[in-house]
């Protein structure tokens, strides 16, 4: 009785689910086509699969270039992010004078969108004369505000007693933090890694306006040029965007529980 | 005492070291830029010629001669409308999903998936679907006989909008499903329980118990739709750059043409002091909206 209760949300959420899934069936399948992939009517399967267009992607761009570069602002941006924010939020669980005034002024930079500041960023990027450089694309991504709190959040349910025995043996602040407090909030560590991560792999506003110079554009540039260069008349930009994907679905799947965590934790805290 | 103020003194340094690095990219990034922006509105400014005071100038511009400004306002706040649509949708699947459904976490996985996904990407998984020749939407609708010839999707001034609105709302679902199941999983069983034992039916239950208490939740998925339009410059930039014509321009298209394709950093400057006061306007009512009471929760 209750089983056959349950069929029609089965039937409401697999047809969700197709909706959602669909869309990527259709890219994969059009980078597997050989023929024309403008023949209509379209094939439903792909006809003669095979993975030339994934051969062609490494010739047709500087694909291990654009790779490498997002890699690299990746790691400044995850490596950052893990240090800055374990140290910010370290602070905020002490009582210091104006900490309130702290917290408020970082919950109102959470109302400023980035996209409000591009002008006299990109002005300050180049002042700074690290425009077209690694560091300049990491640069704005190196701290989050929510991911502070995440930190925050996993520090302040530590036992204080913990933290006084440590600071009875001597042990000062930055050890502290670095032996005590990050090996027990595992949890906020991967929270940080991954939403940092996502966030500076799938950026693409800030790399276009700060690289002008291809040699250091990232892969969403990388994918947003190659667009308008073939004009989509190859199944290697479907390749392409599959090729681009695989990263972001593989850590969001390995991690699920964390980055759920991270968004829903920043969201209500924010 | 000295030793104590001695202990003071160490922690407030040390918690000006720990901040400062966080707060120096905050500074440089969201603070800064902030009033380097207004303050730019009201120069007459190129790379070219030295900074000029000229008031108003740029705001008389943008308001009176820019027709341009006018449409990319009105389809910002028409793209907005993927935030209810989005909201809606994700309720109906979260109230579907949060039960000892059997697979619940397998359809909660897939329909997240599209979230973390890089935006230009799913931008062009889009402009594929939508394709004339080999888009998948446009031969199911010949299949079926709706259209007997293919429709251009993105190239029209008709279709455009609710097409990127569409591939919009694919892939924000999922994060709001996400706020909105926590929000769900939050309202304590017993006001459902004691509800039935009144007899209350299931859609009483919904708009007494669900939509009461799921509030702060729904404030949220708003707040995050708000500045999900204001922001969503990936898509539309991919999928249609603005066009045909203006048809799909928003205030952030707008914004980086006029800034970064005319080398106009004053105008787009004033530009995005208008967004952004758009944008606080519509935080503040979403926030009357909710009972005024969203942020206090927690």
């Amino acid at each position: 009785m209750r089983a056959r209760g349950m069929w029609p949300r089965h039937a409401a959420l697999l047809v969700v689910c197709a909706i959602m899934l669909v869309p990527f069936y259709w890219v994969v399948k059009t980078s597997l086509t050989g023929e024309n992939i403008y023949a209509y009517p379209p094939r439903l399967l792909p006809q003669a699969p095979h993975l030339f267009n994934y051969v062609d992607v490494w010739y047709l761009i500087p694909f291990p270039r654009y790779l490498l570069n997002s890699v690299i602002v990746s790691l400044l941006a995850v490596g950052g992010n893990i240090v800055l924010n374990a140290l910010a939020a370290y602070a905020l669980t002490r009582a210091f004078p104006g900490r309130r005034w702290v917290v408020l002024l970082l919950l109102s930079c959470m109302l400023i969108p980035f996209q409000a500041t591009i002008i006299p960023a990109y002005l300050i990027t180049a002042r700074l004369g690290l425009l077209n450089s690694w560091l300049g694309l990491a640069l704005p991504m190196l701290s989050t505000i929510v991911c502070i709190f995440v930190f925050k959040a996993a520090f302040e349910a530590v036992p204080r007693s913990l933290i006084d025995a440590a600071r009875m043996d001597g042990l000062g602040d930055l050890r502290i933090l670095a032996r005590v407090l990050l090996p027990l909030c595992k949890p906020a560590i991967a929270t940080n890694v991954i939403l940092s991560f996502i966030w500076s792999w799938n950026n693409f506003m800030w790399p276009l306006i700060v690289t002008r110079d291809p040699l250091m554009q990232t892969l969403p540039l990388g994918l947003a040029r190659f667009l308008s260069y073939v004009e989509d008349t190859t199944g290697a930009l479907y390749a392409f965007v599959v090729m681009v994907l695989v990263p972001g679905l593989a850590v969001f799947l390995m991690a699920q529980k964390e980055f759920m965590r991270g968004l829903t934790a920043g969201a209500t805290k924010g | 005492m000295s030793t104590l103020l001695g202990r003071q003194g160490r922690q407030t340094a040390m918690v000006a070291c720990f901040l400062l690095p966080s707060l120096a990219v905050f500074l440089l990034y969201r603070i800064l830029p902030l009033g380097w922006n207004v303050w730019l509105s009201f120069q007459s400014w190129s790379p070219l010629h030295p900074a000029q005071f000229i008031g108003l100038d740029n705001y008389d511009e943008m308001l009176r001669d820019d027709d341009v400004f006018w449409t990319a306002l009105r389809n910002t706040l028409v793209f907005m409308s993927s935030a209810p649509i989005a909201i809606v949708l994700a309720l109906g699947i979260a109230l579907l999903v949060n039960s000892d459904l059997r697979g619940a976490a397998i359809y909660r996985t897939i329909v997240f998936l599209s979230y973390p996904l890089m935006t230009v990407a799913v931008a062009i998984i889009w402009r594929w679907m939508y394709d004339e020749r080999g888009g998948l939407i446009n031969f199911v609708l010949r299949r079926l006989g709706l259209v007997d010839k293919p429709l251009a999707f993105l190239q029209s001034f008709d279709l455009a909008m609710p097409s990127v609105i569409a591939a919009d709302v694919w892939q924000v679902l999922g994060f709001h499903m996400i706020i909105l199941l926590t929000g769900l999983q939050s309202i304590p069983p017993h006001l459902y329980e004691a509800a039935r034992v009144d007899g209350a039916p299931a859609w009483a239950r919904f708009w007494r118990i669900t939509v009461p208490m799921l509030r702060p939740s729904l404030f949220l998925c708003a707040v995050i739709g708000i500045l999900n339009s204001f922001s969503s410059f990936d898509l539309v930039y991919v999928m249609t750059n603005g066009g045909p014509g203006h048809a799909t321009e928003l205030l952030i298209t707008w914004i980086y043409k006029t800034g970064f394709g005319q080398s106009r950093f004053d105008y787009a400057a004033a530009l995005t002091v208008a967004q952004f006061a758009l944008l606080l306007v519509l935080t503040f009512l979403a926030h009357l909206a909710s009972g005024g009471n969203a942020g206090e929760r927690a």
